[in-house]
């Protein structure tokens, strides 16, 4: 989720972020230490084990996507491991919480690099964190970096790969989908202020006028603004006939009530919140996100023998879990990353050398994950992944995802 | 015309939710002479409790009910345990009651798992006259903010409870010789604060997410509102609350929504500067 740390950090203090951390933990059936925990491997193994580093979020404000990106961490390695490790080694995990918090997170994630001597490092949620954590990883930690989730694109770091869609990905189909096949020609862009939405919104304003239609606004709010009156004002006097949403938690839903409120949607209006996957569906009422569009890598609506029972196993890893494996959390990404390094270190035959297994990864392609495969593509550090987009359905008070259209291999057109 | 009455129930029906959650926090500072640094958290548990009640899967009005009851309880509580060793230094109460909303935050995180949740409303829809689209909750919030502005200034001035109250704030060694035990008169004036937030909370939640964070983002500008009101009077943080919440809701209007805050503040805080004691100064000298 390329989301900022925002005001939640004003009150940034220790013992909350440790609290919640014990939270979810002992959610997760794990103990607290200070800043970062271990999962060894359950067989035994002959060779010594790959050091993978996750540095994700399990406090603070994030942690909600953080601790998916974990719980999928762990289920991943699992099975690997289970399944007799890489080329005979087992991976052990790492896991640094970066609590949301660039300045924590550039601590803790340099005792992976220095004291666990991590062979790759995935995570990070928001761009913010990204960019707190690519320069101790990456460039003095001389360490291979993997971001998991859907972001602003424009990363073009040697050595830095991107496993989410980039702005193309997520808005070359959608968008024109919305003018072409639903009559949609007036936009309005609320966003919230921070990088994700601001750069995000620059591809988009090409993608919609290259498609013919108009932006009756561009605007950005205070991460937590609660009151949207003027907003919804200019949405009814401007005609719009689509807002396309990057407003974020908290502000989104007290957005999103006022415009149902405002008869928008009942009106025929069009919304959408490109990041929202299943675990954002409890987030609001059911029937405020009746007709929502999102375009995403994957929805458990997809309907591929592969996709089914990697969740189904998931749920039996994590019953009842507050975490879905879901694809706006960055989980999918994760998944695609961990298993992409697996590919690159088997053709490297167990060279876990950087610039090797980084060589091993620009090329690297997947047959099957979460939503189908996806493959790198050479000398971009994206990678090719199939998008979906999807339309929410309310009945009877519960809400879950249709499939109204789904492209192969999508293009991630960037670097 | 159309435009003007939407606007005008749009600005009315935030500053009802800001008087709601600001009404507890003033009657506690004018009162008794404490700002309670738990309001926020105070605020936060009443949504909770309508989201705890609603989960369990009964009426979100037996939540709404039961909201105040819980929070002023809570709020006699906390007052008995540990408010009452700070009326002699007002700073260590800000200290102090910020703790115990640190507490209390943390522990509805852990329960939430850092989770934002939907708290529905017992009214969902809108009505919709003409071209105006009224909010059926926001209606209704409207109406229970002009009776409990209305109830509680009968509580504190025409009842002798109320004199009691008022009495112990003007002049506590006098109170205490005609024979009114402060103690409990403090006790009773912040329980009766905390079921207030507790009460304003229960309504808000269904119009935001439920989240640990929920009593912060109202935390600054509730006290700006006391600042702007002036401290001392029932009707001074009312007018303040009144104040702030035209300011922010009005001003998106006219300036970017960025800029908007600032210039909230901005303006609040030269109200506060041009009259030191705030808009309404009588009552404690």
């Amino acid at each position: 989720m390329p989301k900022q740390s925002g005001r939640a950090l004003a009150g940034g203090l220790d013992r909350r972020r440790m609290l919640s951390g014990a939270s979810a933990l002992a959610a997760s059936g794990w103990m607290a230490g200070a800043g970062s925990w271990l999962l060894r491997p359950q067989r035994a193994f002959a060779a010594a084990p790959i050091k993978m580093g996750i540095a994700t979020d399990i406090t603070g404000a994030f942690a909600p996507w953080g601790n998916a990106n974990w719980q999928v961490a762990q289920f991943v390695v699992e099975e690997i491991n289970a399944a007799g490790g890489i080329v005979g080694r087992p991976v052990q995990l790492h896991l640094a919480d970066t609590a949301t918090d660039p300045r924590i997170a550039v601590g803790n994630v340099r005792r992976l690099i220095q004291e666990y001597r991590v062979d790759v490092v995935l995570g990070g949620i928001s761009s913010a964190m990204r960019q707190a954590i690519k320069d101790p990883i990456v460039n003095r930690g001389r360490t291979l970096y993997i971001y998991p989730e859907q972001y602003e694109g424009q990363e073009c770091t040697k050595h830095l790969y991107c496993t989410g869609p980039t702005p193309a990905q997520q808005c070359d189909e959608l968008i024109p989908y919305l003018i072409k096949a639903q009559g949609r020609k007036r936009f309005a862009l609320p966003a919230a202020n921070y990088v994700w939405p601001q750069q995000l919104n620059k591809y988009v304003r090409k993608v919609i006028e290259a498609n013919g239609a108009e932006i009756v606004f561009e605007e950005y709010y205070p991460l937590d603004q609660s009151e949207y009156s003027a907003t919804i004002g200019k949405i009814r006097d401007g005609k719009v006939d689509c807002v396309f949403n990057t407003v974020i938690p908290p502000g989104v839903q007290p957005f999103m009530r006022q415009l149902y409120e405002a008869g928008f949607q009942h009106n025929g209006g069009i919304v959408t919140l490109i990041y929202y996957d299943e675990m954002s569906l409890h987030h609001h009422p059911t029937r405020e996100l009746n007709g929502l569009y999102c375009c995403l890598d994957y929805f458990q609506a997809v309907d591929d023998p592969f996709s089914k029972g990697l969740q189904e196993r998931y749920r039996k890893r994590f019953p009842d879990t507050k975490y879905p494996f879901t694809a706006g959390t960055g989980a999918t990404g994760l998944y695609r990353g961990i298993k992409l390094y697996e590919t690159s270190v088997k053709a490297t035959n167990g060279d876990l050398a950087r610039e090797a297994v980084s060589a091993a990864f620009d090329r690297a392609k997947l047959e099957n994950g979460p939503g189908g495969g996806a493959e790198m593509v050479p000398g971009h550090m994206h990678c090719a992944m199939n998008m979906y987009i999807a339309r929410c359905k309310a009945e009877n008070n519960t809400a879950r995802y249709e499939i109204i259209a789904a492209r192969t291999m999508v293009d991630p057109r960037e670097c | 015309m159309v435009d003007a009455i939407q606007f005008a129930f749009d600005i009315l029906s935030f500053i009802s939710v800001m008087v709601l959650v600001v009404l507890g926090l003033g009657i506690i500072a004018s009162m008794m002479g404490i700002f309670n640094f738990a309001h926020g958290e105070f605020v936060l548990l009443g949504g909770f409790t309508v989201f705890m009640v609603a989960d369990a899967g009964h009426n979100a009005w037996w939540g709404i009910a039961l909201a105040p009851i819980v929070v002023g309880l809570l709020g006699l509580v906390v007052e008995r345990a540990f408010v009452r060793r700070f009326y002699a230094a007002p700073a260590s109460a800000i200290l102090g009651t910020y703790a115990i909303g640190l507490v209390i935050r943390e522990t509805v995180r852990t329960f939430l798992g850092g989770h934002y949740e939907s708290v529905p409303e017992p009214w969902p829809d809108f009505v919709t006259i003409g071209a105006i689209s009224f909010s059926a909750w926001r209606s209704f919030i409207i109406a229970v903010t002009i009776v409990v502005i209305g109830g509680s200034w009968i509580f504190l001035t025409k009842t002798s409870t109320g004199l009691k109250i008022r009495g112990s704030l003007e002049n506590p060694m006098l109170a205490r010789v005609c024979g009114i035990s402060t103690a409990r008169v403090y006790a009773l004036t912040f329980a009766f604060g905390s079921a207030l937030a507790g009460l304003a909370g229960a309504l808000i939640v269904p119009l935001y997410q439920l989240s640990a964070d929920m009593g912060l983002r109202f935390l600054v500008q509730s006290f700006l509102s006391v600042m702007v009101g002036g401290v001392g009077t029932f009707e001074g943080p009312v007018l303040g609350a009144i104040t702030v919440g035209a300011l922010v809701a009005g001003l998106p209007w006219l300036a970017p929504p960025v800029l908007a805050d600032p210039v909230a503040l901005l303006i609040a805080l030269l109200i506060v500067k041009v009259r030191r004691q705030g808009l309404i100064s009588r009552g404690r000298k």
